[in-house]
């Protein structure tokens, strides 16, 4: 601190140092708090109770909904006043939702005159008004059986011990596959970056490297989707294989490649390699290259000159690379989601995801992420064990 | 262990970008030999050592060691071990493991390594330090433990790259005696690269002196010194006056040269013949000022005399270093401290004998070293 304001003088410093706790606190504390509060905050609800919520959800986002219409149907007519051939388009908003049960009663705005307009408008705000009304009853009656069933929030570790069997079999697999992502990324990783950092020649190193950091410069999603250009079942690679003469797609003999866990292993591998290659190259960079040769001429064996020489030496980078992939591909959501199409086992964070959003289960949805973020960190410090690697190695 | 005998035959290293480090060379180092390549830097000695280890393979010729031809079998099957100029110690294993490494590469059990690399560290003096990292080691012990493990091997051949360079002075003559010491004790082959002519002289039994890609003289470290073939060998080792000039007068042995300092007669080292362009050379220490001698004509008769300006003396303990100026000629004299001759006067008389003198032909000359 003292050195910050021999630097910057006091007002910058107050500056950093206010920005810092800011952040620390906004971005880091206070939404670890209420993660971990709503994910030790046990909601029941049983049968009746949830239904009334997703119902209760439902009449919003239909309100919602109209609310929209009405917004727009006002913006036409004032757009239309003094023109006497109106030519608005269809609303935008998307097609009703099929749950809602006045869906065949939408007004349609299109090619009406001004007055129509507003007998639509008129018409959609009573249904508004229907609709709050029914939102009250219905907040009403759930407060009614929540308080029947006696529950109240409370602390507990329900969230957590009530996760399904299913569940947890795909909290356990999610971490094993990430695993498994983790293990490939490093038998690909390791030779590509002990080439790149023993080529003496520096045109090939920065033609290497440049082939390295290039697909990076694409989006993660759109690298994605390359990918299922080359797996779909009329795809690239199928296309090759039916040249080939292995398949033939126009007898519908394609293979489906995607929704498999080769697939999901492939894309994540691709989408994280980077992660793994720069940390094992910086460190094997700094390797005096002078122990290799020593080691060859005392008659080891690769195989020997890599384990006993050049592997202990880049434990630090082995290390921050199996941390960054094994995070990024355990909380990976992108890739599943795209690649498994629903086919291929679910991947945890896709499941956090439909507790939040879809099953309306936030406090679950809470202690799922907590759960996973405690697995992360666990094998964080089981790496950092393992390979005898502390913090001060990793921030070289 | 047993040395065995080193034959380079007409080989040739030339890079792909064109660039040739060594051009044909013949050389055979003999088996339990302490053999030096000296040259400076950038003069393929390294490149040499490389070729002979097995990490380079010449571009023609052979090398074979004990009598077996050695091209295209990689470093890991030669009866050879490098000792690396920064030494190459494997930092994360401690001192018995580096030394027993090339064991644990060739399949040797753990208890009979660790009994063998005590062994091993006792001959290098190091007895005690088994279970020590190397960055806990002193900068001469670490050398010891380079030395134990390149040994560990049983290599017939050892190869070393200027190994000394990173020891201060003291330590540095230290363990020119050592590593000779070693050699005697294991009559390995010793192959020593260095720029050091001083560890060069010192150690060897033969010294190979490199210039620019060729072996200038190949002798033993006498011979070197005191009758050098090129006017390389002879200004890279040691220090060398040089004046040039033109051959007046050649009988058997001897030449007269003419030259800014007047006539210098010197020994004919390169059958120069009148009229041929000449080096003249001799070394500091075997300049002397002009006494007793100047009234005996018999003894000046054996003597180069020219006359030369005092710049400046330094005292170097023992010795006392004179720098003159003759004409163009820059003179550099050295003489024993004798505790008398602490005063000089401005202009001077020196003299030299003819048998001292070494006449060239001229070539390429080691300048500026430090």
């Amino acid at each position: 601190m003292g050195d910050l304001v021999r630097s910057y003088g006091k007002g910058l410093t107050a500056i950093f140092v206010g920005f810092v706790v800011l952040w620390i606190l906004l971005m880091i504390v206070v939404p670890q708090i209420t993660m971990i509060d709503r994910a030790f905050t046990y909601q029941d609800r049983g049968g009746e109770t949830a239904m009334l919520a997703v119902e209760i959800d439902r009449a919003y986002a239909k309100r919602f909904q109209l609310e929209q219409q009405v917004q727009q149907a006002q913006n036409a007519a004032d757009a239309d006043t003094g023109l006497s051939a109106p030519s608005i388009g269809t609303p935008s908003i998307g097609a009703p939702s099929a749950t809602a049960p006045s869906a065949g009663g939408l007004p349609q705005p299109s090619a009406s005159a001004a007055a129509d307009g507003q007998d639509d408008v008129e018409a959609l705000e009573a249904e508004i008004a229907e609709l709050t009304a029914q939102i009250r009853e219905l907040e009403a009656q759930e407060d009614l059986s929540s308080g029947e069933a006696g529950m109240k929030a409370e602390y507990s570790l329900r969230n957590f011990t009530t996760m399904s069997g299913i569940h947890f079999q795909i909290f356990v697999m999610t971490l094993l596959y990430a695993f498994c992502v983790t293990i490939l990324s490093f038998l690909i990783c390791y030779p590509v970056a002990f080439v790149i950092a023993t080529t003496t020649n520096r045109n090939r190193l920065a033609l290497m490297m440049l082939g390295l950091v290039i697909p990076y410069a694409i989006n993660e999603l759109l690298r994605i989707f390359s990918w299922i250009m080359i797996l779909e079942k009329n795809g690239i690679l199928n296309s090759v294989l039916n040249f080939i003469g292995i398949v033939d797609i126009d007898a519908g003999e394609g293979i489906r490649f995607v929704a498999s866990n080769g697939a999901v292993f492939t894309v994540m591998v691709y989408a994280y390699v980077l992660f793994m290659v720069f940390p094992i190259y910086n460190t094997i960079d700094t390797l005096d290259k002078n122990q290799i040769e020593a080691a060859r001429d005392l008659g080891a064996s690769a195989w020997k000159i890599h384990t006993r020489v050049v592997i202990p030496h880049a434990k630090p980078g082995i290390a921050v690379g199996s941390i960054m992939t094994f995070m990024l591909s355990a909380g990976s959501i992108a890739v599943p989601e795209i690649v498994g199409r629903g086919l291929h086992p679910d991947w945890f964070s896709q499941l956090i995801y439909r507790r939040f959003f879809e099953a309306d289960a936030w406090n679950q949805g809470s202690a799922y992420s907590l759960a996973l973020l405690v697995a992360c960190i666990v094998f964080i410090f089981a790496t950092m064990a393992i390979f005898k690697v502390g913090i001060r190695d990793i921030a070289r | 262990m047993r040395g065995q005998d080193v034959f380079l035959d007409g080989i040739n290293m030339t890079y792909p970008n064109g660039f040739t480090a060594v051009h044909e060379t013949d050389l055979t180092i003999n088996a339990g030999e302490f053999f030096s390549i000296l040259g400076p830097s950038g003069c393929g000695k390294t490149t040499i050592l490389r070729m002979i280890s097995g990490f380079l393979d010449p571009t023609a010729g052979a090398i074979s060691i004990g009598g077996v031809r050695m091209n295209g079998i990689g470093p890991n099957h030669r009866p050879t071990a490098l000792i690396f100029q920064n030494l190459a110690l494997f930092p994360l294993m401690p001192v018995w493991e580096n030394v027993a490494f090339g064991l644990e590469a060739r399949g040797v059990p753990k208890a009979r390594r660790r009994k063998r690399a005590e062994e091993l560290l006792e001959l290098v003096a190091l007895y005690g330090q088994a279970d020590k990292m190397p960055t806990e080691l002193s900068g001469g012990q670490r050398q010891r433990v380079a030395v134990a493990r390149a040994l560990a091997v049983e290599p017939a051949v050892l190869l070393l790259d200027e190994p000394l360079s990173a020891l201060d002075l003291k330590l540095r003559q230290h363990m020119r005696a050592e590593l000779k010491e070693i050699q005697r004790k294991t009559s390995v082959t010793f192959i020593y690269i260095t720029h050091d002519q001083g560890e060069a002289l010192a150690m060897s039994d033969r010294v190979a002196v490199m210039n620019e890609g060729r072996i200038e003289q190949v002798a033993t470290a006498d011979e070197i010194y005191n009758r050098p073939q090129t006017p390389f060998t002879a200004t890279f080792v040691g220090e060398q006056n040089v004046f040039t000039g033109k051959v007046t007068l050649a009988v058997g042995n001897e030449v007269a040269v003419e030259t800014s300092q007047g006539t210098l007669y010197g020994v004919n080292r390169n059958d120069l013949a009148v009229g041929d362009e000449a080096l003249v050379m001799v070394r500091p220490e075997r300049i002397g000022l002009l006494n007793g001698e100047a009234g005996d004509p018999e003894k000046m008769a054996q003597l180069n005399t020219l006359s030369a300006r005092l710049q400046r003396r330094d005292l170097e303990g023992a010795l006392i270093n004179l720098y003159l100026s003759a004409g163009e000629n820059d003179i550099h004299v050295n003489m024993h401290n004798t505790g008398d001759n602490t005063a000089f006067e401005d202009e001077m008389k020196l003299a030299f004998r003819h048998r001292d003198t070494v006449i060239m032909r001229p070539g390429s000359i080691a300048r500026d070293r430090a």
